[in-house]
């Protein structure tokens, strides 16, 4: 007999007079409360700090808050910066287009030729190996290979096929490209793996079935389905090569610095922190409509099954 | 058109998992022999190797040994892609990135089949076959926005548009619901008489089978146990399996008394004597099942005969246009019996006399 009062009384105390609905938006917001924090924390006020200080300027290595768009202006007036911010996009853009195209038909074996468990999951450690060793690593790696002594100048030499080393091999824009592809390749696998994963494999039969030839269901079936992946992993790789500034130094001329390189020079070298943020916000801004046009891109591809 | 599909000594072994088993047969000396335009249904429940059957004749699995014969030229080794066969699949395997129309006239715009039809004559093409299979209002859909059974009805436009040769059916209707799979075989049925083209329908629903089917094929264990119309399969099946798997029936156990007046005389361990046909030659003596179909068993006035079955009534279960009974035998076995629902109800624990006609009793020797 008590319990049902008593019950009720509790509930008073928790939330009195509060529809289902309305509780289930409380206990939501408690949950999102700790990410939410993070993210303000985190994301939101650095943000918000590195927009303050590229709209400031510096005065005798003192820094003068302000509202101007003079940094802006530099960026798009003053070389090299606007010219190397492309240049980046550049190398980005070929980071993600190679690592795509190496990256496909690999992934392409993988789900639609590999049929046992064991295969592709030996494939699967094949492609994430790479990854337990160090990133500084697998850079020098491609030095000691391309270098004028390395791998391939000497084995080309000994064959008599070249008569003085190749010097584009390293210290180049070639060999900056070459090394972001090859570290980040993984993720475009992994990415377009998982949506051909998810084609049918009726759909293929049903193609054959219909009198399709092995191109006509490529062309036809599977590269529309993987293109969401495709996207996927274009994005990824895009925004690796871009924003990567290790390769740069170590494999790349001194032509070849990326934007992330001259970030770090305004910061720590010549002090210019308004320039370096205004530099910062340009590109998370250009990140921002790369993504806008990814996600639509990839919504529009992306397909029911 | 149309063309006949043989299959000779088809077979279909399993990868080996170690390296000295003997692998199990998904298919095992499979011969069909299926004429130009005829509906034949491969039946039975899973495993029993039809979908395999059909999809070695699809060319979709290749056959550890055996030939597939179409009209008489061997496509054992023939691409899928090359041969003038279509398949329905039982998830319908629409493309999800085309709508209906493109899905539809999939087929007709591959570079093999574009001299067949010119670009003005696709798009004629596809708005009839949508026609046909009632869909004209849904071209501009995509696969996602489509009921099971629209989705089946354009997976079986995009199947007929080029007409060809022969349809195969994986199952086709197992996803629908009762009323859909109803209608679905009526309009099967409708478009196989249209068209005259030759239907290989694989399935474990005997009423789908019995009812579309010009022969049945019933299957077991990789093997055919008998293939004939539905009338031979229903009414006299080769052996126990075939006459449980067709169905709801009762098979008793009983001893062979001898021929009497054309039919063959058994006496059942209940104790009754019962005229039937035989499946198979059989001499005095031989233990047999007796096979008795639940809505061939009719009551009769009180014990008039007394080379009738005696019974009681253990459980009566209303099941719509029918009551179905269950009885015990004096010995112990029980029978089922189907009866409308029109006539007078027996009681529980009833003692009733039962007659079937000796063309329903099936006397069966495996």
């Amino acid at each position: 007999m008590t319990a049902v009062p008593e019950r009720a009384a509790a509930s008073r105390r928790r939330g009195a007079g509060l529809s289902a609905q309305a509780r289930d938006r409380r206990r939501l917001t408690l949950w999102l409360l700790p990410p939410a924090l993070w993210f303000f924390v985190f994301m939101i006020i650095p943000y918000l700090i590195m927009l303050h200080y590229s709209l400031g300027r510096m005065d005798d290595l003192r820094f003068i808050p302000d509202i101007s768009l003079g940094n802006f202006v530099k960026i798009f007036t003053v070389e090299p910066y606007a010219s190397v911010i492309l240049q980046s996009a550049q190398n980005g853009l070929m980071t993600a287009v190679f690592s795509t195209l190496l990256a496909y038909p690999v992934a392409l074996v993988m789900a639609l030729h590999m049929k046992s468990e064991r295969a592709r999951f030996f494939m699967h450690i094949l492609i994430i190996l790479p990854w337990w060793a160090s990133y500084l690593v697998k850079v020098y790696a491609w030095r000691t290979i391309l270098g004028s002594s390395g791998l391939v100048n000497s084995g080309l030499l000994s064959l008599g096929a070249i008569s003085e080393p190749l010097e584009f091999l390293l210290y180049s824009r070639f060999s900056v490209v070459l090394t972001l592809t090859y570290i980040f390749t993984p993720f475009a696998i992994l990415s377009i793996y998982a949506q051909l994963e998810r084609i049918p494999t009726s759909l293929i039969e049903a193609a054959r079935n219909l009198g399709a030839s092995d191109w006509e269901i490529f062309r036809r079936v599977i590269l529309p389905m993987s293109l969401p992946g495709v996207l996927a992993g274009g994005v990824i790789t895009f925004s690796l090569g871009f924003g990567d500034f290790v390769a740069p130094v170590l494999v790349g001329g001194p032509e070849d610095l990326m934007i992330n390189n001259i970030v770090i020079n305004l910061l720590g070298v010549s002090l210019d922190r308004p320039l370096g943020s205004a530099i910062g916000v340009v590109i998370v801004a250009l990140a921002a409509v790369l993504l806008t046009v990814a996600n639509w891109a990839e919504r529009r591809t992306q397909v029911r099954v | 058109m149309a063309s006949s599909i043989d299959t000779q000594d088809l077979v279909k072994a399993y990868p080996r998992r170690h390296r000295h088993e003997t692998p199990p047969l998904a298919a095992d000396h499979i011969n069909l022999s299926i004429r130009a335009g005829e509906f034949v249904s491969l039946l039975g429940s899973s495993g029993c190797g039809k979908t395999t059957t059909l999809r070695m004749i699809a060319g979709l699995e290749t056959p550890t040994s055996g030939r597939i014969l179409e009209d008489a030229r061997d496509i054992t080794d023939t691409a899928p892609e090359e041969r003038d066969m279509r398949m329905v699949f039982q998830d319908y395997a629409l493309f999800p990135n085309l709508t209906v129309a493109q899905n539809v006239a999939f087929g007709l715009t591959l570079r093999r089949a574009r001299r067949r039809f010119p670009g003005s004559e696709v798009k004629r093409r596809v708005g009839q076959f949508l026609e046909i299979v009632r869909m004209e209002g849904f071209a501009d859909r995509k696969p996602h926005q489509l009921s099971g059974g629209q989705r089946q009805r354009v997976a079986l436009a995009r199947a007929l548009v080029t007409e060809p040769a022969v349809v195969l059916f994986d199952e086709p209707l197992g996803a629908l619901d009762a009323g859909l799979r109803r209608d679905m075989q009526f309009e099967l049925k409708r478009l196989h008489s249209e068209f005259g083209t030759t239907f290989i329908y694989v399935t474990h629903d005997q009423e789908e089978a019995l009812g579309m089917s010009d022969r049945i094929a019933v299957m077991r264990a990789g093997r055919v146990e008998q293939i004939g119309t539905p009338e031979e399969v229903y009414n006299a099946p080769v052996n126990r399996y075939v006459g449980a798997f067709m169905g709801k029936t009762n098979i008793l156990t009983g001893s062979v008394l001898g021929p009497q007046k054309g039919h063959l005389q058994v006496r059942l361990a209940s104790g009754a004597d019962l005229a039937g046909t035989a499946a198979a030659a059989v001499s005095p003596g031989a233990e047999v099942g007796v096979m008795v179909r639940a809505d061939r068993l009719a009551p009769v006035p009180d014990s008039a005969a007394d080379s009738a079955l005696q019974a009681k009534v253990r459980e009566r279960l209303f099941v719509g246009a029918q009551i179905e009974y269950l009885l015990a035998l004096p010995n112990g076995e029980s029978l089922v019996m189907n009866r409308p629902a029109g006539e007078p109800l027996l009681e529980t624990g009833q003692q009733v006399a039962l007659t079937i006609g000796p063309a329903d009793v099936r006397i069966l020797t495996s």
